[in-house]
């Protein structure tokens, strides 16, 4: 029995935090269905199981100083440093999460279990994701993440918004998911192969000028049901209407967690996979890039809507995070640093917007913000910091990420990419300045209604806001940790 | 000494959070509090001032490691030219702070602001690396945008999101120029190391140093401002708040024309000998469009930005003209504007908060009724014309003087800069101070107070000290315009 499992790779360590998170979504389940029990107790379950998630992810280090870099269950998971990294990034963004989350799930009433168990799972599919080797396994955890974020976008269920978030997000997120499946049944047609991994080797075995078509269509396919997640033009049209329609506590969630997945799957895949065919994408990709910054910063300019002015601004930061993955290895590692101070900021945002537009609402005018200097100081301030680092003014971690990543791209002789970028980081600042004047400077008549902030909330905005100003200030520790994750591809 | 440099920024940043520490209710202590504070860097500048030799060019006194993995660090440093203007800065900030009225004295935020403005200001004067030079660049906007935006006038909106756009489409030709400097940098060295040291040691190509040097220019050309990209000058000016008004004539203007100075010329010389033609026609078309423009203006702060133009426009000349003597008027001249300019404004926000409005045809025999501000105002406009005896004349000469030999037509052209400057400002005091009283309301008028005299004084003899004695700064500059001067000059002898 020990052999047998010795041979096929057999390692539940290495899938603890995917396993952590489903058996703490069925204890959840278990507890709703049968015995009628308090609210703290489940909070204490679900937070009790997030910091389980933790540790695991935590052991995992151990395994990996172990093994090193390995696969294990005949090749379909997969321990290196963008799985790990990935975990972490995960990891940290459901705990993060986890005070705007239980929020909105509290105010939900009888459906708080669901929503807290969707959660959950959604983010037992997404490690899955970031672990999987072996193209359908990736497929799998991609749609178990995916599905349950489709129910989640609607869970609101008297708010049409919401209705139409989540079927719009079904509709369009198959039919991306079918593109997918497509391109990994191409591939597969052409080597007989499903595992990252061996898909490099099968490339440099037969060298880069005798591939078949297939392969080339079957990637580009992989990558457009890719994009669509981290919501890359021309794939981008659903992220607005999900953003604004969705309970505003679950956006931060929702748009950070697929993002953080997606990105980390698309860096392997242009790392390991294709490394040696990357050059022969370049067109796809900057045309993608291209479309991203010019799409998002138009259409972030025109915005009423704060939460679609965030979206389509998400669009323009995908557009950043994949010029540097695409370009090699220096640009995939300041790629990662973006990624993470992005999603940082991301997080931090959408808390902010839920304690002021409440925690169930939909969309989100930019006049609501009216006055939030002299209702809550603290808030403003921290708003003006996430929105200055999204717009990359130093001192901030998006000054950092902008300029690392552009310097590599520059170093890749990129001349033309660098100066689109540079000239949407002009047009960020009209559209990001636009809500912190709304938000700091407009001025105010009628009284304002004082916002409940629970010391929770303060407590994690302060910090993030604290985090994205020391990543500004100090980026050393985050660089060195983005260059580990590529290493091996130095 | 240790920490010397980087105090500039840490204390006005920290005087920032203990302003916002008191509580609202003590609202009386808000500006005594900070006029304390901001004697500390001014205070600071005379310790520097009596114990180190300061008439050097550029010494890097502090280093940190920023991000270690590309090599890039931030460096701090102090020469002349910088202690000058930092010291300006200081004296500007302390100044407008006495000078405010009660509605912007008694808020924390407005008062925050300016001293974050402050410390912004003085990270770009001690930058001894392009990054840190970058990031002050960049982050004096924010303090700008609030100061601005909250305590602006009318049509705030329209001018505050103008000057921001503007110097950030600016920022990011010289955020690429670093970029590109420092990939530069490393293909020679091995690191993105960005320090004015290791720039100065690279070699760059003549197309590389052109390129690099147009990449540069244009951002701080946008900041001085130059003809065509002066646009947002006279907004900016109109809608800021009177202190805001003084720090971005005062210092603000010389940001631009100290990265000139700091950056583009001694490091891409080739290009600077390429383009300098370009930049004196460009800078002697901004002094006389500034100055007719001014004649006609029926707003006595929008006159005094379009003469900023104009004079903007003399220091641009001389640096451009690249003579040891213009390039000294020039420096000499940025002080001499800082002063003026901040003087003007905020004789100008005197009389805005007696009558709020600013237009010349309001005002009318203001000297009967204010005797002691006419004199003061008469005073400094003298010293903006270029009186000779006063500040504005020494640096006006000098790069008049300087740059005849490089540009004779243009400088001859120039010169009519100064009569035009005369007829603008002197036709602006007879309108408003000399003849009748007409208007009732300027009968009650209450002439200039203690508080506002002494935040004023100071400037007045500072016009007329550096007026007498103006090698006193002179022997303050020399050394960094001999370090430029030389750079110009090694490039010229070998072609």
């Amino acid at each position: 029995m020990n052999q047998i499992s010795e041979a096929i790779g057999f390692n539940l360590i290495v899938i603890s935090p995917t396993v952590a998170l489903v058996i703490t979504a069925l204890i959840l389940l278990f507890f709703t269905i049968t015995i009628e029990t308090k609210m703290i107790v489940k909070k204490v379950i679900t937070f009790s199981g997030i910091l389980v998630t933790l540790f695991c992810v935590f052991l995992k280090f151990g395994l990996f100083s172990q093994n090193g870099v390995s696969s294990y269950f005949t090749q379909k998971i997969l321990l290196d440093e963008f799985s790990l990294f990935g975990n972490v990034l995960i990891g940290l963004i459901l705990f993060l999460n986890f005070i705007p989350i239980w929020g909105t799930s509290y105010e939900l009433n009888e459906k708080t279990s669901e929503a807290i168990i969707l959660i959950l799972m959604s983010a037992s599919g997404f490690f899955l994701m970031v672990d999987a080797e072996n193209l359908i396994m990736l497929f799998i955890g991609l749609e178990i993440g995916s599905i349950s974020l489709y129910a989640l976008a609607g869970l609101n269920r008297r708010d049409k918004l919401s209705n139409e978030a989540s079927l719009k997000y079904f509709l369009l997120g198959s039919l991306a998911s079918c593109i997918f499946i497509y391109g990994v049944a191409l591939v597969y047609v052409s080597y007989s192969l499903m595992s990252v991994y061996d898909f490099a080797l099968a490339i440099a075995y037969t060298g880069p000028d005798l591939i078949p078509l297939t392969t080339f269509i079957g990637v580009l396919l992989i990558f457009v049901g890719l994009l669509f997640k981290i919501a890359a033009a021309p794939f981008q049209s659903w992220a607005p209407d999900v953003y604004q329609g969705s309970p505003t506590g679950y956006v931060g969630y929702m748009a950070s967690v697929a993002k953080a997945a997606s990105f980390i799957v698309i860096a392997r895949i242009c790392m390991v996979s294709i490394r040696f065919i990357l050059e022969d994408f370049e067109p796809f990709f900057f045309a993608v890039i291209f479309l991203s910054v010019l799409v998002g910063s138009f259409f972030a300019s025109i915005q009423t809507d704060l939460k679609r002015l965030i979206a389509y601004s998400g669009v323009v930061q995908s557009g950043f995070i994949l010029s540097g993955i695409t370009s090699g290895v220096n640009g995939t590692s300041s790629s990662m640093f973006y990624l993470f101070a992005y999603i940082l900021q991301l997080i931090g945002i959408f808390t902010i917007f839920s304690i002021i537009s409440g925690k169930l609402s939909s969309n989100f005018e930019m006049d609501n913000m009216k006055g939030l200097m002299k209702n809550n100081r603290f808030l403003a301030i921290s708003f003006c910091v996430f929105m200055l680092g999204l717009a990359g003014i130093p001192l901030t971690s998006g000054f950092v990420s902008k300029f690392i990543l552009l310097t590599n791209l520059w170093a890749y002789e990129k001349y033309f990419l660098v100066s689109i970028l540079l000239l949407s980081t002009v047009v960020g600042f009209y559209f990001y300045l636009k809500p912190i004047w709304i938000a700091t400077i407009e001025k105010v008549d009628e009284p304002i209604e004082t916002l409940l902030i629970k010391k929770s909330e303060y407590l994690l905005i302060a910090f993030l806001a604290s985090l994205t100003i020391l990543f500004g200030l100090l980026p050393n520790t985050l660089i060195n940790i983005s260059r580990w994750v590529v290493q091996n591809y130095l | 000494m240790i920490g010397l440099t980087y105090s500039f920024v840490l204390i006005p940043f920290v005087s920032t959070i203990f302003i916002f520490l008191i509580p609202k209710k003590r609202a009386e202590l808000f500006r005594p509090l900070t006029i304390f504070l901001s004697l500390i860097p001014l205070g600071l500048c005379l310790y520097i001032f009596l114990n180190q030799n300061l008439k050097t060019s550029f010494n890097v006194v502090d280093k940190f490691s920023w991000i270690s993995a590309y090599g890039i660090n931030l460096t701090f440093g102090l020469s002349g030219m910088s202690f000058l203007l930092i010291t300006l800065n200081c004296l500007l900030v302390l100044l407008s702070i006495l000078s405010l009225n009660e509605n912007h004295g008694l808020s924390k935020g407005f008062l925050g602001s300016l001293m974050l403005l402050q410390a912004s200001v003085n990270g770009v004067f001690l930058a001894g690396d392009l990054i840190s030079l970058f990031i002050f660049f960049e982050a004096l906007l924010i303090p700008m945008y609030f100061l601005m935006g909250i305590w602006g006038g009318e049509n705030r909106r329209y001018a505050t999101i103008k000057f921001i756009l503007f110097t950030v489409f600016g920022s990011i030709f010289i955020l690429a120029g670093t970029i590109y400097t420092g990939v530069l940098s490393y293909l020679s060295s091995g690191s993105f190391a960005l320090d004015f040291e290791t720039i100065s040691s690279l070699s760059f190509t003549s197309s590389q140093s052109k390129i690099l040097f147009l990449l540069f220019t244009f951002g701080f050309l946008i900041k001085v401002p130059i003809f065509p990209l002066h646009t947002w000058l006279p907004d900016a000016h109109v809608e800021a708040p009177t202190a805001g008004s003084i720090l971005l004539a005062g210092v603000l203007l010389k940001v631009g024309a100290y990265g000139i100075l700091r950056v583009s010329i001694p490091f891409f010389t080739e290009g600077f000998i390429e383009y300098q033609f370009l930049i004196a026609i460009l800078s002697v078309i901004g002094i006389i469009y500034g100055a007719i423009v001014a004649i006609v203006q029926i707003d006595i702060k929008k006159l005094i930005a379009y003469s900023s133009i104009s004079h903007m426009g003399f220091v641009m000349l001389g640096i451009s003209a690249g003579r040891f003597l213009s390039l000294e008027g020039a420096v000499i001249q940025m002080i001499n504007h800082g002063i003026t300019s901040g003087a003007l404004f905020m004789l100008v926000g005197f009389i805005y908060d007696r009558r709020h409005t600013r237009r010349i045809s309001d005002f009318g025999g203001l000297k009967q009724s204010m005797p002691i501000y006419a004199g003061v105002f008469l005073f400094t406009s003298f010293a903006s014309i270029g009186l000779p005896g006063l500040n504005g004349f020494v640096g006006e000469f000098m790069i008049l003087m300087g740059s005849f030999p490089t540009f004779q037509f243009l400088s001859s052209i120039a010169a009519f800069g100064v009569v035009l400057a005369a007829i603008y400002m002197l036709w602006a005091y007879q309108r408003m101070f000399n003849g009748k009283l007409i208007h009732e309301e300027n009968k009650e008028i209450h002439d200039l107070n203690s508080k506002e005299l002494a935040a004023v004084a100071p400037l007045l003899l500072l016009m007329l000290f550096i007026g007498i004695y103006p090698s006193f700064i002179e022997s303050y500059v020399l050394q960094d315009v001999s370090v430029i001067y030389e750079s110009i000059n090694n490039i010229l002898g070998e072609s």
